[in-house]
């Protein structure tokens, strides 16, 4: 059945197909584009929003592109006057109920539905009337929601609840009054929301966004008294030249630390440099809980969409956590002590900037627990907003290198971008650790790769270590159904982004499936290109605790880099 | 546990049982609609009374909805046999029942619901065969008729493909509104492999005005069941779900009941009939939203899902409930399923359509006489469903169009009475059949307000998913209000049209796809109403407030303001009341006397109790003033105009347009061929209506304001239009009436001694001509006013027996409903349905009147059945006398002269929308140019010539000052009941003596006290003020 192919005819031309192909897809075949608003591949298929409708002869009704299978024998035409007709109407029927703000709405660039009025051609909206009310939803640092911006497309609808399985957002309502809100909260801090941001990727207009704070970090660059430091996260290198050349896949690195020397930041780090010292305490950790029986299985702590939702959906749990520190967070307590010991600042006059992938990431830096420690969290996006603003030509620069202290990175580093990348690099460096062998075969293919989970079973010096990898929260959900049916791991990597931070809430829009791969053939090729792959073997690391930590899991270590969770009620 | 042989058996002796001469009961209507009415007291009271008859043995039961909802509560007495079924019940009446026909052995025949009245008659009832016959909470009355024999003899005798056979060979349609094939629709859920399947019977009945599934669940919730466990067996399902709307709670207990009886028996749950099938029916309640009626929406309702719909494919039947295969059908086609697996599927075809066989339930609803259900095979016409059925429209009003198919549907305007409904055919006309919903509405009703209940109702229960629904009701809704606000622009209509189709193009479910049609239908039937709306800012049903000051005023054709005279009335100030009709219409007095007063079928305060008694006050008003202001207030004359102004003719047109000239400064002249002044108000109008002194004190306002009235001078013989010219007349308003009366053609009429024409002999009784007609039989031919006037005269001039012959039926005459009501009580005999054909005479006196019996054809374009005669019916009525009143037209004598003022083919004055005619200078209106209407009708020409003929001199056209009036409440509201003060009238015995004026008019107080029940309608903002 799957397989039968069928004979259709688009626009005239013929076309054999697997029956069951949508419509959307078997046009595309034949380069015709059919134009789609709610459409999202595989992640939303409810033929909402009435644009991509086709005329199918011999039925009295359009029928909705992306969601209407073929069969044998049917005549479609993508092109025709009633098809136009209602489109347009549609379109002017979304536009007659939103608030339209373009020059100034966050969205101006990105908005498919700005987009595709300009494509129609749509000149004059007929309509006058009640336009939707409702107060913006600032309510926490990461995310901003503007219903009346909102077309209920309900792409955040179905990535909240089919991908994230977090339900935080939801279709409340009926006929006009229908809107996309918190379930049961008035704003989305009251809500389950992890704040990871995946609703923002794929919001078509301004209604869900990252809350900017793109003004204040101007503020602290043109304060003379301040000085402002930068970290950039390891999967920012690999996506941020989108914004400009279109091109997904290159590699940034260079170009990005001298638009940040450029918009004058003081100093330019890595966090890609305690990403190399998470792995420390972490295989540390690891290794200290196999030894002395702690609580296993261990789960990595990176991901702030991770955690909040652990705490939120799996506070029995939350023993199993990691106590590090994220990078950026271990990076924000170094910055305040190590870097303040070996540089001329006072701590008043320290801001300490992140470039992140991630919009939960600006969550994390008001936590109870670390507040301070990071000023101000920036996403891929933003940072792109400030090189356009401030006006140089990205692909135009030279290349520039990281400030040295916390500057240098090894390949294992580079890997936490990707979904297994965690892993990947505590296995380098854990296995050597216990062996106290040479680790000859550096990559782990078994971790690799968009797999919804995946296992490995790692012999290290006698011990099967048994690892999993989950990215997305509802396989992170999976994970805890094999847990609970009694299968058992030693240590899980769980990223709340699908993709892992290559595929964060924060990156440049429109990522496909294949700009996300492009994202981690780069990420691996950093990784590869890199004398150093191992976290253990970064000689600035080394010098951190011979000059200042003295040794993994030390009590300075564990002030500065490590903390606990609660439990998160509702 | 009962196996098959075991039913059959049982079914028997409960049949015996429950049909026993000697099983006397009381059954109490206890349908949702008998409750809301009140059976819950009856039925207390019924207990009580028999207990205090002394009647204990006595059993009282209770039963589900008749079909006639209008006469509940409802009480029957099933005595020897025989069901007496007393209607409009209340305890009162219900215990003087009891004690008459049971203790007394009288029945009371008034109070008896006619079981062989059409609306039983003609009713075909398959699936309410039950219902309001057998009580529903008990399975025994279930089983004696019949119940659970159609499973059993499914379970004997069919197999599953055999079962779906059957039904596909019925053409059993889907009674939900698509029609889709129900057998096809098993066929392909019996194919699936699922091994689960489900059957999901739809009871969430959301269209306004319907309750065709609700009173099937309340009245025989077995059949339903029934036809569940044959659909489950035919697909190979076990499981069953009601999808039952919370709203019907009595509907759930008796299926639920009724379920636990079923399961009891064997009928229902495991091994069903010991046949090995089992089949178990579970109960969900839907929360009340419309969307959850569309199939897939009401699945996700189920699942416990939010209630959306989801694309198909794949249907329900492929991947339904949890994903299996699913059939889904609605409580009264599934109700169906039982009476044709038993009878089979050529008895069923052979009731209703070819291609829509067996019947369909409609719930009759809005202004319609009879509300309530009725069964009629497929095909019926709208036109006998209801007319003959439903007995017309409520208080007899003109049908205006009727509503299929609810929110989703559209109107049958009143030229469509006699399609056939079914599925096709509806259609076609833009409607749907729906569920069954029908709305029958009258003149009373704004189809642009109409069109705006459905949007809104559909607006609010789009579920919001898809845009067209979610945002195009909403835009279409915001158009129509701007219409009816009169803010409309024409280039709306076509906005609205291009919405339409577009919303039902694009929308996702049913729900969008059809929310357009009321809207589509209304304009396409009704296109003229919304220019009303928006090119004249009017509603001619008073029905868009902001477009009129109070619906009286506005249903008003002389645009009289009414609640401020009858304010004035109120307050003691009875001049202040006649000018301010005056200012709008001159003819006060005789309006207050002969207007058949349109402002009262709008007023408001019918919804209270009874509309206010406006001409009654106005006359009141016209009536003090002459008798203790010593007369009428003179208007003052705005500054001379230099030229003269000829009106031809003095009747309401003449009149009116000459007292607006007049005011404005303009030298009038009016000619007028006889001696009296009037026209028909003089002439036509009986003096027992308006006496002929009245009429000419009101005619004096216009000579004291200097209009110069010159009578015995006729237009075209004693002086011709050119003779006008040249006289000096700068314009001419030729206000001629139509005199002459139309020619009847009847065999035997010509040169016969004893045959007159009404016109002539009204003419000739109101110059003081005596005809002696004492003691004569005398048939006036005709039904409209004029063969009223003349039926009442011959009354007083002493006739025997005076008869009104005519065509159509009674509620059909064009006469004015309150004179028909007069002349019979005055005992005129009206023979409706008879056709004149020939005058049979005696040495040239007229001794018979020959007419043949006429029976109603189809529906004509007036809504009233056309008069179709009955072969070899000849009756023959004795009689001296035959005058004959069918109709008027206009005298065409003023064309004598060197002008010729043209016609058209109905022979009536041509004009254009100014009232002008083919010559520049000469204006027509009233009856010459409309042909006969009202005196009101005739005012309001009057009036728009005058506006017109002044700005053709030169003037501004305002004929009306305007002042702005401060409304304000100068005393309480009236809101609790009370009836309208009835008119006081004379005797019987005094009408026969003479020609003395039949009403007497209010007192003082009367009129006060009726003045007092205005609800001021025209104050917007009583609360504040209050």
């Amino acid at each position: 059945m799957e397989n039968k192919l069928v004979n259709i005819e688009i626009d005239g031309e013929n076309l054999e197909v697997e029956a069951g192909t949508s419509i959307l897809d078997a046009a595309k075949m034949l380069n015709k584009n059919i134009p789609t608003l709610c459409y999202l591949e595989e992640k939303n298929l409810i033929g909402s929003c009435r644009i991509c409708l086709v005329e199918i002869e011999n039925t009295d009704k359009l029928a909705a592109s992306c969601i209407t299978p073929v069969s044998d024998g049917l005549k479609i035409k993508t092109n025709s006057s009633r098809v136009r007709k209602n489109r347009k109407m549609n379109l002017e029927f979304l536009l007659s109920d939103h608030n339209i703000e373009c020059p100034s709405c966050i969205s101006n660039e990105s908005c498919e539905l700005r987009e595709i009025a300009e494509e129609f051609g749509v000149r004059e909206v007929r309509f006058e009337g009640k336009k939707s009310s409702y107060k913006m939803d600032e309510s926490t640092p990461s995310i901003f929601r503007d219903p009346e911006k909102c077309i209920l497309c309900r792409r955040c609808e179905s990535v909240c609840s089919d991908i994230q399985s977090v339900e935080a957002v939801q279709v409340f309502g009926r006929g006009f009054e229908t809107v996309i809100k918190p379930s049961f909260y008035d704003n989305l801090a009251d809500s389950p929301c992890v704040l990871c941001g995946q609703c923002t990727l794929v919001c078509p207009t301004g209604a869900l966004r990252e809350k900017e704070y793109i003004n204040e970090v101007w503020q602290a660059l043109d304060d003379p008294e301040k000085h402002v430091i930068v970290q950039t996260a390891p999967a920012v290198r690999v996506a941020l030249s989108e914004a400009f050349s279109g091109k997904s896949g290159e590699i940034c690195t260079e170009k990005m630390v001298t638009a940040l020397r450029k918009l004058g930041f003081d100093k330019v780090f890595d966090t890609n440099f305690t990403a190399d010292l998470t792995i420390i305490e972490e295989a540390n950790e690891l290794i200290e809980r196999v030894e002395q029986g702690g609580k296993l299985p261990l789960f990595t702590s990176c991901s702030p969409g991770w955690i909040n939702f652990i705490e939120e959906y799996y506070p029995d749990y939350l023993d199993n956590l990691s106590s590090c520190k994220s990078p950026q967070q271990m990076f924000g307590a170094l910055a305040h002590s190590y870097y303040l010991d070996n540089a001329e600042v006072e701590e008043k006059d320290l801001v300490v900037v992140s470039i992140m992938p991630c919009t939960a990431k600006k969550f994390e830096a008001q936590r109870d627990e670390m507040a301070g420690d990071v000023d101000y969290v920036l996403t891929t996006r933003e940072l792109a907003q400030m090189i356009k603003e401030a006006g140089f030509s990205f692909e135009n620069l030279e290349d520039g290198n990281f400030d040295q202290l916390m500057g240098n990175s090894t390949g294992a580093a580079a890997i936490f971008a990707s979904t297994g990348g965690v892993m990947e690099a505590a296995i380098r460096t854990a296995y050597e650790k216990i062996t106290g062998e040479e680790l000859k075969e550096v990559n782990i293919e078994s971790v690799r790769g968009f797999d919804q989970i995946k296992k490995a079973t790692v012999n290290i010096g006698g011990l099967e270590v048994k690892a999993a990898v989950a990215h997305g929260l509802s396989n992170a959900r999976k994970v805890f159904e094999m847990i609970e049916e009694g299968e058992v791991f030693h240590f899980i990597e769980f990223m709340a982004c699908p993709g892992g931070c290559l595929g964060g809430g924060g990156q440049p829009l429109f990522a496909d499936k294949e700009v996300l791969n492009n994202r981690m053939k780069a990420i691996y090729e950093i990784d590869e290109n890199k004398q150093i792959r191992k976290s253990h073997e970064n000689p600035d690391i080394k010098k951190l605790y011979d000059n200042y930590l003295d040794h993994p899991g030390s009590e300075l270590a564990h002030k500065l880099l490590h903390t606990e969770y609660q439990p998160k009620r509702f | 546990m009962l196996n098959i042989k075991e039913l059959e058996s049982i079914q028997k002796d409960l049949y015996n049982e429950y049909s026993d001469i000697k099983k006397d009961r009381i059954i109490i209507g206890m349908g949702t609609c008998g409750i809301a009415a009140g059976a819950e007291e009856i039925l207390t009271a019924v207990k009580k009374e028999i207990k205090k008859l002394g009647l204990n043995n006595l059993e009282i039961s209770i039963t589900g909805c008749l079909g006639i909802c209008a006469e509940e509560p409802i009480m029957e007495i099933r005595t020897d046999n025989k069901r007496f079924i007393y209607g409009n019940l209340n305890p009162e009446k219900a215990r003087a029942v009891l004690k008459s026909h049971l203790v007394e052995g009288n029945i009371i025949n008034r109070w008896l619901i006619d079981q062989n009245s059409d609306f039983f008659n003609k009713q075909e009832r398959i699936v309410l065969r039950n219902c309001g016959n057998i009580n529903p909470e008990n399975i025994e009355e279930t089983i004696a008729n019949s119940g659970y024999l159609g499973l059993a003899e499914t379970l004997k005798n069919f197999s599953p493909a055999e079962v779906i056979k059957i039904i596909k060979d019925a053409k059993l349609r889907g009674r939900g509104g698509a029609g889709f094939p129900t057998g096809l629709k098993w066929e392909i859920a019996a194919k699936s492999n699922d091994r689960e399947k489900y059957v999901i019977c739809n009871a969430d009945e959301g269209d306004p005005g319907a309750f065709m599934d609700r009173s099937i669940l309340e009245g025989d919730p077995h059949r339903l069941l029934e036809g569940m466990a044959i659909a489950g067996y035919a697909i190979g399902a076990s499981i069953g779900f009601i999808y039952c709307r919370a709203e019907y709670p009595l509907a759930i207990k008796r299926l639920k009941n009724a379920i636990k009886e079923a399961e009891e028996m064997g009928l229902l749950g495991e091994n069903i009939l010991e046949s090995g099938y089992d089949f178990k029916i579970n109960i969900r309640l839907g929360a009340g939203a419309f969307v959850c009626g569309e199939e897939t929406s009401l699945i996700a309702s189920i699942e416990g899902k939010r209630g959306e719909p989801r694309s198909k494919p794949p249907f329900p039947v492929e991947s339904g409930l949890f994903g299996k295969a699913t059939v889904i059908n609605n409580v009264e086609t599934l109700s169906n399923v039982p009476e044709i697996m038993r009878n089979g599927s050529e008895w069923f075809k052979s009731i209703g359509t070819e291609a829509s066989p067996g019947t369909k339930v409609f719930a009759l609803a809005g202004k319609i006489k009879t509300n309530g259900l009725v069964e009629v095979p497929m095909g019926t016409t709208p036109g006998e469903i209801i007319f003959d059925i439903c007995g017309g429209l409520e208080k007899d009003a003109e049908f205006k169009a009727a509503q299929t198919g609810g929110p989703s549907g559209g109107c049958i305007p009143i030229e469509h009475l006699n399609v056939p409904i079914d599925y096709d055919s509806l259609k076609e006309l833009g409607t749907i059949m729906g569920s069954g919903g029908l709305i029958v509405m009258d003149e009373q009703t704004c189809m642009v307000d109409l069109a705006k209940y459905f949007i809104d109702f559909c607006k609010d229960e789009s579920c919001g998913q898809c845009t067209s629904c979610r945002i195009g009701t909403t835009r279409m809704l915001e158009i129509l209000e701007k219409i009816s606000e009169g803010r409309g622009e024409k280039k709306d209509i076509d906005l609205l049209l291009e919405m339409g189709e577009v919303i039902k193009d694009s929308s996702f479910c049913g729900l969008g796809q059809s929310a357009p049609n009321p809207v589509l239908s209304t304009i396409r039937y009704f296109k003229d109403e919304y220019l009303d709306h928006i090119e004249n800012h009017h509603c001619d049903s008073s029905v868009c407030a902001s477009l009129f000051t109070s619906p009286c005023q506005n249903a008003c054709p002389a645009n009289v303001d009414i609640p401020l005279y009858i304010d004035s009335i109120r307050q003691g100030d009875y001049k202040r009341a006649y000018q301010i009709i005056q200012s709008e219409n001159p003819l006060v007095l005789v309006c207050g006397r002969v207007c058949y007063n349109l402002c009262e079928n709008a007023c408001n305060r019918d919804g209270i109790d009874e509309s206010l008694a406006i001409r009654e006050l106005k006359r009141f008003a016209s009536d003090y003033l002459l008798k203790d202001e010593g007369g009428f207030p003179i208007p003052e004359v705005e500054a001379e105009i230099d030229k003269k102004i000829a009106i031809i003719g003095s009747g309401p047109s003449g009149l009116t347009a000459a007292f607006y000239l007049r005011k404005k400064g303009y030298q009038v002249t009016i000619f007028e061929a006889e001696t009296e002044v009037g026209g028909m108000l003089a002439l036509g109008i009986p003096e027992y209506r308006l006496p002929k002194d009245l009429l000419n004190e009101e005619i004096g306002v216009l000579t004291a304001m200097g209009v110069e009235i010159v009578v015995n001078t006729k237009v075209g013989e004693d002086i011709l239009i050119e003779d006008l010219r040249e006289e000096g007349f700068w314009a001419v308003y030729m206000a001629v009436g139509a005199q002459k009366d139309r020619q009847l053609n009847i065999e035997g009429s010509e040169g016969v001694e004893g045959y007159y024409s009404a016109l002539d002999v009204l003419k000739d009784l109101n110059q003081g001509h005596e005809f002696d007609f004492k003691d004569k039989k005398i048939s006036v031919i005709g039904g409209g006013n004029a063969a009223i006037d003349t039926a009442r005269n011959m009354i007083r001039l002493g006739a025997d027996e005076v008869n009104i012959i005519y065509r159509r039926s009674k509620s059909d005459m064009p006469a004015h409903k309150d004179e028909i009501k007069e002349a019979e009580y005055e005992k005129v005999n009206i023979y409706s349905q008879l056709n004149p054909h020939r005058i049979h005479s005696e040495n040239n006196k007229v001794i018979k009147l020959e007419c043949s019996k006429v029976k109603g054809g189809k529906f004509d374009k007036s809504g009233r059945r056309k008069p179709v005669e009955i072969e070899d019916s000849k009756v023959m009525i004795d009689t001296d006398i035959v005058i004959s009143a069918v109709g008027q037209e206009v005298e065409e004598y003023f064309n004598n002269g060197k002008f010729e003022v043209k016609l058209t083919n109905d022979n009536l004055i041509k004009t254009e929308e100014d009232f002008s005619t083919n010559i520049d200078w000469i204006f027509a209106g009233g009856d010459c140019v409309s042909g006969p209407s009202t005196v009101v009708e005739s005012i309001q020409q009057g009036k728009k010539a005058a506006s017109e003929i002044d700005k053709y001199l030169g003037g501004n056209g305002i004929v009306v000052n305007k002042e702005e009036v401060e409304r304000i409440i100068s005393g309480p509201i009236l809101e609790e009941q009370k009836s309208r003060i009835k008119m006081p009238t004379i005797l019987l015995s005094e009408r026969k003596r003479g020609f003395k004026e039949v009403e007497k008019g209010y007192s003082l107080d009367q009129a006060v006290e009726e003045a007092s029940r205005c609800l001021r309608c025209d104050v917007k903002e009583k609360e504040e003020v209050i």
